[in-house]
């Protein structure tokens, strides 16, 4: 009769969001902003493009003091479901305190590779090795990948409806805490750890209330990936098209929060297209990938060239 | 493998005689002027009339007074008409209620002792009513501080007889629902009146305990029934909240509380109502809730169930009036072998009516089953209505029921409707993305469970009912969550 019956968990028909005239969730739990919040404002004050971070291309490779971070030797990934192959043997090494940039056509595998680097289940690794500080990171699930300090900041970041932005924060900010064997922080607590971050990605404290990137725009989904960044820290940041769809001040903003969390110790991999991010967020290294590879290596002069005259300058071919 | 059905019926104009063959056929002999408000007509069933026997045996009829007599009469009448539903019946086509039939009923005929109340924990934060297996047990309620003219007890006790006879107006109304409905009509021994003068705003709730404590042992056929009964009635301008909570009783007892609670509304007037069902995962609930709501009035119902093995809420809301707002709000929650059954029905009749539904049902136990029938009846006179309907159901183990039939009948033409249902898992990306920040799986399921219920749970009006149900459904979901 009117019944329809099928066998499938997972069928999302015709869906019409209605929002209840009461649906804006953000009632919760209301924070006053602290009153010492524009004393204690941490001024990260770095003049455009003049950071150079702790490392420079002639050092890297030669300085025997530093340390290894990131090994990956010929690495393949097919997609899970169609077992296309997308990554076809990347090569890349990072050490401790280095800004690298990855660049490359749209479609060239630039996202696979961050995202399977962080264990994305979209993806099969058939093939090479991925060493983390010395570790397998193939053998760890996605948790403990993070946990061990790996970060990446999504080009297109997930709307989870019904988790506050704090909520989700505080329970991130436990799970390291849980891992260090240290004491939880409770609502309040973490709270006093978040708010002072508010300021370095320049967002309003509204944002804690609202839930994780439900219907933020696409510079505030950037935002927040940092902002997340800065709550959690990494040894490794790797920032995904952290600069697409922003304008410029908050570019400004994010590459300054950016540098504002670079350490001699912890490293940076950027995926861009764009030189302008580069002249923010200085990178010692600066590949290229294609079809699946890193096909050329080299300093800022790349990028430059890239700017000018677009890929056929660079191609392999 | 996990099933659902799914029914996105929006029949407009030209399918509006899909409503009329269901209209009644008195071509039965027997039955002519017996009642005509039941369908399909039928000789009588035995097992009904033997249970209609047994509860009208177990009350006594001389004391009762006239108007809760004529509401008996006029049930009893109905069931001799009315068959006990099968899974042929369309209205109980998933939810199998024959596990009732095969028990041995008894209905609870006096009030508890006064030993039994000492398990009754005593409510220090609102003005409260205590119904005991369907008696209203005054000496254990608390209604010392209502406002001047607000009156909650028995109707025996109505204190005037111009009240009184207003009330009555309404014992025996104009809506008659399903069995279940005739059955309480028979079954119930009391009435408890909850009664709300013109223009008076009551400020904090009226809050419902209803404890089931007779009952079988767990695993028994014995099957005590009780039949509790209320009426409120807000007359115009009036406003009140009222929380229904029905609680377990201690240990996994069988029992079938079998309540109906009638709602009036005037003009202007206001009710937000909470539901808690929170029964023995042994226990047969079967809900009636009938709403009549006047021009320009509000009524609000946040439901969460998630107790019983079969519950099932009947809800008939009726808008009067032009102008008239009804807001719906559901969580079903089957964590156990359990089915949890929705049946609603909205007519708006008048212009401008505004209403909303959203359902939301969790099915954690492949044993487990949501059902939700809802039906909102826009008619030819309700132009410019506003009327939103939306179910979203989480399948969380892969032979998890959910049988889910939003209908949205437009007769007006100019009306503004919008209507879905989604039936999921969790999501892979969303997980994902906890993880990504160290979270555990574990945790990042429990987290989007959670969330997707709390988007009903935050409807409740009293904030200390929100948390005990927050804690009650994280404790539900750990515990099954764990366990699988
Ligand atoms: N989950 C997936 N399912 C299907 N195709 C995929 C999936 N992930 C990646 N691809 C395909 O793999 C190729 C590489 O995609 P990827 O997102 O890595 O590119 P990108 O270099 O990041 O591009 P852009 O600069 O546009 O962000 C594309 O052709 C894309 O369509
Ligand atoms: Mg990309």
């Amino acid at each position: 009769m009117a019944y329809c019956s099928s066998s499938s968990t997972t069928s999302a028909s015709p869906v019409v969001r209605y929002l209840p005239s009461n649906s804006t969730s953000s009632t919760t739990s209301t924070f006053s902003p602290l009153p010492f919040r524009s004393n204690r404002r941490r001024s990260v004050r770095i003049a455009t493009a003049s950071l150079s971070p702790v490392n420079s291309p002639s050092t890297s490779f030669s300085g025997s003091q530093k340390n290894l971070l990131l090994e990956v030797k010929d690495l393949t990934a097919v997609i899970a479901e169609s077992k296309q192959e997308i990554l076809k043997g990347v090569n890349l090494v990072v050490y401790e305190g280095e800004v690298h940039a990855i660049m490359g056509k749209n479609g060239s595998g630039k996202s696979t590779f961050a995202k399977v680097l962080v264990g994305h289940p979209d993806y099969e690794v058939t093939g090479g090795s991925i060493l983390f500080k010395g570790s397998d990171l193939l053998e760890m699930e996605p948790e403990e990948r993070s946990l061990a300090g790996l970060f990446m900041s999504f080009q297109s970041p997930v709307e989870i409806p019904g988790v506050s932005n704090i909520d989700f924060l505080n329970m991130a900010y436990n799970a390291r805490r849980r891992k260090l064997g240290l004491a939880e922080l409770g609502p309040i607590e973490f709270y006093a750890y978040i708010f002072p971050k508010l300021d370095l990605v320049n967002m309003k404290t509204d944002f804690l209330n609202r839930n994780v990137n439900e219907g933020f725009s696409g510079g505030e989904r950037k935002r927040n990936e940092i902002l997340q960044l800065a709550v959690l820290g990494a040894e490794m940041a790797i920032l995904d098209e952290i600069d697409s769809g922003l304008d410029v001040d908050a570019l400004r903003d994010v590459a300054k929060a950016v540098n504002g969390l670079l350490t001699p110790n912890n490293s940076v991999l950027m995926i861009t297209h764009y030189l302008r991010l580069l002249e923010f967020i200085e990178p010692s290294r600066i590949h290229i990938m294609e079809d699946g590879k890193i096909v050329k290596t080299g300093d800022i002069s790349i990028a430059k060239l890239l700017e000018e005259e677009g890929y056929k300058a660079i191609s392999t071919a | 493998m996990a099933t659902f059905t799914f029914t996105p019926h929006i029949a407009s104009r030209p399918t509006l005689s899909s409503s009329s063959k269901r209209k009644p056929k008195f071509n039965s002999i027997k039955t002519t002027k017996v009642s005509l408000q039941t369908s399909p007509p039928s000789l009588s069933d035995p097992f009904v009339l033997q249970l209609a026997e047994t509860l009208e045996d177990s009350l006594p009829s001389s004391s009762l007074p006239f108007p809760l007599q004529k509401l008996r009469e006029s049930s009893a009448e109905t069931l001799l008409s009315t068959p006990w539903p099968s899974r042929r019946d369309e209205a109980f086509r998933f939810t199998d209620v024959s596990f009732i039939k095969q028990s041995q009923i008894h209905p609870i005929s006096n009030p508890p002792q006064s030993s039994q109340l000492s398990s009754i924990p005593v409510e220090t934060q609102f003005a409260n009513v205590v119904i005991i297996d369907g008696h209203f047990v005054d000496s254990v309620s608390n209604l010392t501080e209502l406002p001047n003219g607000v009156y909650v007890g028995s109707f025996i006790d109505l204190p005037s007889h111009s009240i009184a006879k207003r009330v009555s107006e309404f014992v025996d109304g104009k809506f008659v629902g399903d069995l279940f409905w005739s059955i309480n009509g028979v079954g119930a021994p009391d009435l408890t009146v909850v009664y709300v003068p013109a223009g008076c705003k009551v400020e904090n709730p009226i809050h419902f305990r209803y404890f089931s404590i007779n009952g079988g042992e767990e695993g028994s056929k014995e099957l005590a029934v009780s039949n509790p009964r209320v009426l409120v009635l807000v007359e115009n301008g009036g406003e009140i909240e009222i929380i229904e909570e029905f609680l377990s009783g201690d240990g996994g007892r069988s029992y079938w509380a079998n309540p109906v609670l009638e709602v009036v509304i005037g003009c202007g007037g206001k009710v937000k109502h909470s539901y808690i069902q929170n029964q023995s995962l042994n226990a047969a609930h079967i809900k009636w809730t009938s709403v009549q709501q006047e021009s320009t009035s509000a009524y609000e119902l946040v439901e969460i169930s998630t107790g019983g093995k079969l519950s099932r809420h009947n809800v008939h809301i009726q808008q009067l009036g032009p102008e008239t707002m009804t807001e719906l709000s559901t969580l079903h929650l089957s964590v156990g072998n359990q089915t949890q059954d929705l049946h609603s029905s909205l007519v708006l009749d008048h212009p401008r009516g505004y209403s909303r539904q959203l359902h939301k049902c969790i099915v954690a136990n492949p044993q487990g089953q949501a059902v939700f029938d809802g039906n909102v009846k826009v008619n030819r006179y309700a132009q410019q209505t506003d009327a939103g309907q939306l179910t979203r159901s989480l399948l969380l183990e892969p032979r998890a029921t959910v049988n889910v039939k939003p209908n949205l009948q437009i007769i007006a033409d100019d009306v503004k409707c919008s209507h879905g249902a989604a039936i999921s898992d969790l999501e892979e990306t969303q997980l994902f993305y906890f993880q990504a920040r160290g979270i555990d799986l574990e945790t990042a399921r429990k987290a989007l469970i959670f969330s997707f219920g709390a988007e009903v749970i935050e409807r409740l009006p009293s904030t200390s009912v929100q948390k005990r149900v927050e804690n009650h459904i994280k404790e539900l979901l750990n515990t099954t969550l764990e366990r699988s």
